[in-house]
């Protein structure tokens, strides 16, 4: 497997980048929602 | 009153302390005995090792946030423990004095985190050996230096060589030693003298990216994408060479001794080496009321606290037994004594382990990154509170059952940097619930690498901070 230049073009991306910050924040706060109710 | 001792003052520990001091209030006497007065923020020491952070941004005065906490805090070593009925304290050294101190207590959290075992390997470490660690901030600040003189020596046209990894074969914290690895190869990109350096990753992982845990699986698109795979990928673009399944036995000047799965034994010179040593409990006396030495119902052999899971399973049965690992973190023999964070005992490790044909154990141990820390802290204090006001405890998570998010710092520039962001889910593997190859929750494990996961890192240094100084809203952030 290589890192395509794609791949690496929405790494570097601002604005896609922006977009997967608040996605994976999301993520992240729902998977943790669960850890929660221990 | 019941009084409360925690052992210290880490992600663990100070998490734990601020959890039954808030659900407590005053009716009950919290403390905590730690021999550093700061709280250390760990994950930023990476860059303070390559000069991108000041140290004095990664810590922060404890005194003053357990005075407004109400928890009383005695700055001291803990030496011995008293576990027997009717007899229960902890003796400590104070920092400075050497007066001995000692607190009593109706319930114990020892969240010590590990001791650094270097002398586990000759000539390991920056005190007494050749190499570099960031596992401690005097270590992050001596390895930034030899760091920036190896750099100067490219500078000047020499090439180097720099080798990151384990520093033992059973070592754990993989995944700090890639984010170094990562980190220095971007700032030498930066400086312009990347071609000067050759990079190496020395590790005791079954394969790249491992990281002690068994690697990852996650979807992409319609396929399964590996962790190993992910890695390999990653270092082949940024020219990095890597040796895994291998197990360092010592080191001298210049030169790094091991063996390696198939028994062969191998030597690799560097310039610059930073490799995380064995880690260990903390070696505690635990003391009976006659006198006795009662630390083999306390402790296993390696210094770790015996708590409620299932030891001794050969792996292969514990792979598939996920409820062998802890859930309340109680010791089974004193139910008034906890563990939390790296100080509990795991039942065994995550990966598989490898034992060579000249008997020697090359398996990465089970890492216990913040995030896990820090709940295993919140379960047990809340299990105290639970213990002190109705008598029974309702918290409990295993971590065949906790979610785990890690971001990976390959580079802390907020304009160009970069970061793995991983969700795993579970932690430790579980085939029953999840009968998939890795034994984890496809649908919710995650691996994304970008400049989105650098801003996450940078923002996590901050809030973490923030939390742990116990400002407004602290317990509204996740651990």
């Amino acid at each position: 497997m290589l890192l395509s230049d794609k791949y690496k073009k929405r790494m570097s991306s601002k604005l896609f980048q922006f977009w997967r910050f608040i996605v994976l924040n999301i993520k992240i706060l729902r998977a943790v929602d669960h850890s929660k109710r221990s | 009153m019941a009084k409360i001792v925690v052992i210290g003052s880490g992600f663990a520990g100070h998490t734990a302390a601020m959890y039954l001091c808030t659900k407590l209030g005053k009716a009950h006497q919290v403390s905590v005995m730690s021999n550093n007065e700061k709280f250390s923020y760990i994950p930023s020491w990476v860059w303070v090792g390559v000069g991108h952070m000041a140290p004095e941004k990664t810590v922060f005065d404890l005194g003053p946030v357990y005075r407004r906490m109400g928890v009383q805090f005695v700055h001291a070593a803990a030496r011995e423990i008293h576990p027997d009925s009717g007899d229960q304290y902890v003796v400590g050294e104070e920092i400075g004095t050497k007066k001995q101190v000692r607190l009593d207590y109706d319930y114990l959290v020892v969240a010590t985190g590990p001791k650094l075992n270097f002398a586990g390997t000759p000539g390991l470490g920056p005190e007494a050996g050749y190499t570099h660690s960031i596992c401690s901030l005097p270590h992050a600040v001596k390895a930034r230096d030899a760091y920036l003189e190896v750099v100067e020596k490219m500078k000047q046209g020499q090439k180097q060589r720099i080798v990151i990894g384990t520093g033992h074969p059973g070592a754990t914290c993989q995944g700090a030693a890639f984010e170094y690895l990562e980190n220095i190869h971007k700032d030498l990109v930066k400086k312009g003298v990347r071609q000067q350096a050759e990079l190496l990753w020395l590790s005791n992982e079954r394969t790249l990216g491992d990281f002690g845990v068994r690697g990852m699986q996650v979807k992409d698109k319609d396929q399964i994408l590996h962790s190993a795979d992910f890695i390999e990928a990653v270092f082949k673009d940024h020219d990095i060479h890597w040796q895994t399944q291998t197990g360092v036995t010592r080191i001298e000047p210049g030169k790094i001794h091991w063996e390696n799965y198939a028994g062969e034994y191998g030597e690799t010179e560097y310039d610059f080496a930073m490799l995380i040593p064995q880690f260990q409990g903390q070696p505690f006396k635990y003391i009976g009321k006659d006198g006795a030495d009662v630390s083999a119902r306390l402790v296993n052999k390696a210094g770790f606290v015996l708590v409620d899971g299932i030891y001794d399973l050969p792996y292969d049965v514990l792979e598939r037994n996920p409820d062998a690992w802890p859930s309340a973190y109680q010791n089974p023999n004193y139910p008034n004594i906890f563990a939390a964070g790296i100080a509990f005992a795991p039942p065994g490790p995550i990966s598989k382990p490898h034992i060579t044909k000249n008997g020697t154990s090359i398996s990465a141990a089970p890492p216990r990154t913040g995030m896990v820390s820090g709940v295993i802290g919140r379960v047990v204090a809340l299990n105290i509170v639970d213990l002190i006001k109705r008598g029974r405890m309702t918290h409990h998570e295993r971590m065949s059952e906790m979610v785990a998010a890690c971001i990976a710092s390959m580079g802390d520039s907020l304009w160009d940097g970069n970061a793995v962001v991983m969700i795993m889910y579970p932690i430790v593997p579980d085939v029953k619930r999840f009968p998939t190859e890795s034994g984890r929750d496809l649908f919710v494990s995650l691996m994304e690498m970008g400049l989105a996961g650098a801003w996450m890192k940078f923002m996590l240094h901050y809030t973490f901070i923030w939390k742990f100084k116990g400002l407004p809203g602290w317990q509204i952030i996740p651990e």
